[in-house]
C-alpha cells in the first residue's frame, strides 16, 4: 500500500470542521436533555393507573425502538411538510433524534423507578412527606443511581446517532467527512479526523461519567 | 395513491429481503470475528487484550456512518479497488457488529467458570471437546438473548447503507417515493414494515430470555440508531 498520510491539503477546512463540531455538539445535548424530559414523562405514563396512558406509552417505545432512525428522520423531514409541517435541516434531525431517543430514555427511567421497593413510597407517606418532596430526597436519588450508568451509554449512543443528521442536510461532523473528502480527494485523512472528533467527544464523556460517578457514588459503576 | 402503493408491495418485500439478508451477513460475520476478538481480550498476552480492546473501543465511539463513508469513499481511492455498495455496508456493519459481539461472547465466556475449563481438561477433553460439551452449551445460554438485541440494531444500521445508494428497504421507500411524486405513504409503509420484522425478531428475544432465564438486558452502546 503506497499511501502517504497528507494533512496538509484538508487544514483549510479545519474552521468548517470547528463549525461542524459545534454542530454535532449542540444537536447531541439539545437532543439528550429533551429525551430525558419526554423519556421521564414516557416512564411516569407506563406506571399510570390508566390503561389508556400505558398502552399510549408501551406503543410509543416499541415503534421507536423497533424503527431505524434514519426512516424517522426522513419521515420528519421529507414526509410531515406534506401535512404542512415544514422544518429546518437542524430541527427536523433534532425532533427525529429527540424522538428517538425518548424511546430509549424512557425505558431506562422505567428500569429505575421499577428498582425502588414499593416500601420506600410508603414509608415516606407515613414521615410526612409530600408526593414533590418524596421524590425529590428520596425516590429521585436512588434512581439516579440506577440509571446513572445506562444513561451515560445513551447519551454516547445519542452523540453517535447524531451523525445521521447529515443524511437529512445538516452540516455535522460526518458531513463534513464526505464533503471535505469528496473536494479533497484525502478520504483516509478526512475519515481518521472525522473519527477523532467522535472518539474524543464520546471519551469525553466517559471520562465525565467515570469522574461524576466516584464522586457520586463509592462504585462508579461504568459498565458498557 | 394507495392503489399505487399496493402495486409496489412486491417491491418491498423483495428489499426488505435484502435488508434482512445484509444484516444478517453482517451479524454472523460480527459473530465469528467477535467470538475471535472476545477470546484475545480474555488472552493472557497483554499486547493481545490492549489491541482488542482499542478495536472494541475504537468501533464504539465513531458512528458508523462514518465507517460506511470511509469504506465506500475511501478504500477505492486508496487502494484503487472497486467497491460494491454491498461490500462497503456489509463491511461496516460487520465491523461494528464485531465490536458490539465481541463484548456479548466475552461475557458468556467469562460466566463459564474457571472451573469448568479444569474439570473438562482433567476428564481428558481436547480443546475442541471442552468447547463442544461443556463451555460451548453454557455461554450460548448468555450469549444467544442478547445477540437478539444486536441483530435489532444491525437490522436497523442497515438502513444507513441507503445513503450510499444501496437499494435495500430504506432505499426503495425513497425511490417509491420519489416514483410517486413525493407522498407520505411509501415512507410510513417503509416504517411500518421495520417495526413489524423487528418488534417480530423482538418478541422471539423475549421469548429466548425467558425459556433461558437469563436476566442479562446487557446494556450496549447504539440504543440511539
Amino acid at each position: 500500500m503506497h499511501y502517504t498520510l497528507q494533512f496538509r491539503s484538508i487544514r483549510e477546512y479545519l474552521p468548517l470542521l470547528w463549525d461542524a463540531a459545534q454542530t454535532t455538539l449542540s444537536i447531541s445535548v439539545l437532543a439528550i436533555i429533551l429525551s430525558v424530559i419526554i423519556g421521564c414523562g414516557l416512564a411516569i405514563m407506563r406506571r399510570s393507573q390508566s390503561r389508556l396512558a400505558r398502552v399510549l406509552a408501551i406503543a410509543y417505545i416499541e415503534i421507536m425502538r423497533n424503527t431505524p432512525l434514519l426512516v424517522i428522520l426522513y419521515i420528519v423531514y421529507f414526509a410531515l411538510p406534506a401535512m404542512g409541517l415544514r422544518f429546518s435541516p437542524f430541527s427536523a434531525a433534532l425532533i427525529g433524534l429527540t424522538l428517538n431517543s425518548a424511546g430509549y430514555m424512557a425505558e431506562i427511567i422505567r428500569a429505575g423507578l421499577v428498582a425502588i421497593a414499593h416500601g420506600q413510597f410508603e414509608a415516606a407517606r407515613a414521615q410526612g412527606f409530600n408526593p414533590v418532596q418524596t421524590y425529590r430526597h428520596i425516590i429521585l436519588p436512588q434512581v439516579f443511581r440506577v440509571i446513572y450508568a445506562p444513561l451515560g451509554n445513551q447519551v454516547i449512543a445519542v452523540i453517535l446517532a447524531s451523525s445521521l443528521a447529515s443524511a437529512v442536510a445538516v452540516e455535522d461532523v460526518a458531513s463534513w467527512m464526505q464533503t471535505v473528502g469528496s473536494t479533497s480527494f484525502r478520504f483516509f485523512e478526512t475519515f481518521l479526523v472525522a473519527a477523532g472528533v467522535y472518539l474524543v467527544l464520546c471519551q469525553a464523556v466517559n471520562l465525565i461519567r467515570l469522574a461524576i460517578g466516584r464522586m457520586l457514588f463509592r462504585d462508579n459503576g461504568v459498565r458498557r | 395513491m394507495n392503489h399505487d402503493l399496493f402495486s409496489f408491495l412486491p417491491l418491498f418485500l423483495k428489499a426488505a429481503a435484502l435488508t434482512i439478508w445484509l444484516s444478517w451477513l453482517a451479524l454472523m460475520i460480527g459473530a465469528v470475528a467477535g467470538g475471535f476478538v472476545a477470546l484475545a481480550r480474555t488472552s493472557r498476552w497483554l499486547p493481545l487484550r490492549v489491541l482488542a480492546l482499542l478495536f472494541v473501543e475504537f468501533f464504539r465511539s465513531i458512528p458508523i456512518l462514518i465507517v460506511l463513508f470511509f469504506a465506500y469513499f475511501g478504500l477505492p481511492v486508496m487502494f484503487g479497488v472497486d467497491i460494491s455498495t454491498f461490500t462497503a455496508a456489509t463491511l461496516a456493519l460487520a465491523l461494528h457488529a464485531t465490536a458490539t459481539m465481541s463484548e456479548v461472547m466475552r461475557a458468556g465466556i467469562e460466566s463459564v467458570g474457571r472451573g469448568q475449563w479444569e474439570a473438562a481438561q482433567s476428564s481428558g477433553m481436547t480443546f475442541a471437546q471442552t468447547m463442544r460439551h461443556v463451555v460451548g452449551p453454557q455461554a450460548l445460554k448468555v450469549v444467544l438473548p442478547p445477540s437478539v438485541g444486536v441483530y435489532v440494531t444491525t437490522l436497523k444500521e442497515s438502513s444507513l447503507a441507503s445513503i450510499i445508494g444501496y437499494i435495500e428497504l430504506t432505499k426503495t421507500g425513497l425511490l417509491v417515493r420519489e416514483s410517486t411524486g413525493g407522498s407520505f405513504a411509501p415512507l410510513l409503509l417503509l416504517g411500518v414494515l421495520y417495526f413489524l420484522i423487528n418488534y417480530g425478531i423482538s418478541l422471539a428475544g423475549g421469548v429466548l430470555e425467558r425459556r433461558y432465564n437469563v436476566g442479562t438486558k446487557l446494556v450496549l452502546a447504539g440504543g440511539g440508531l
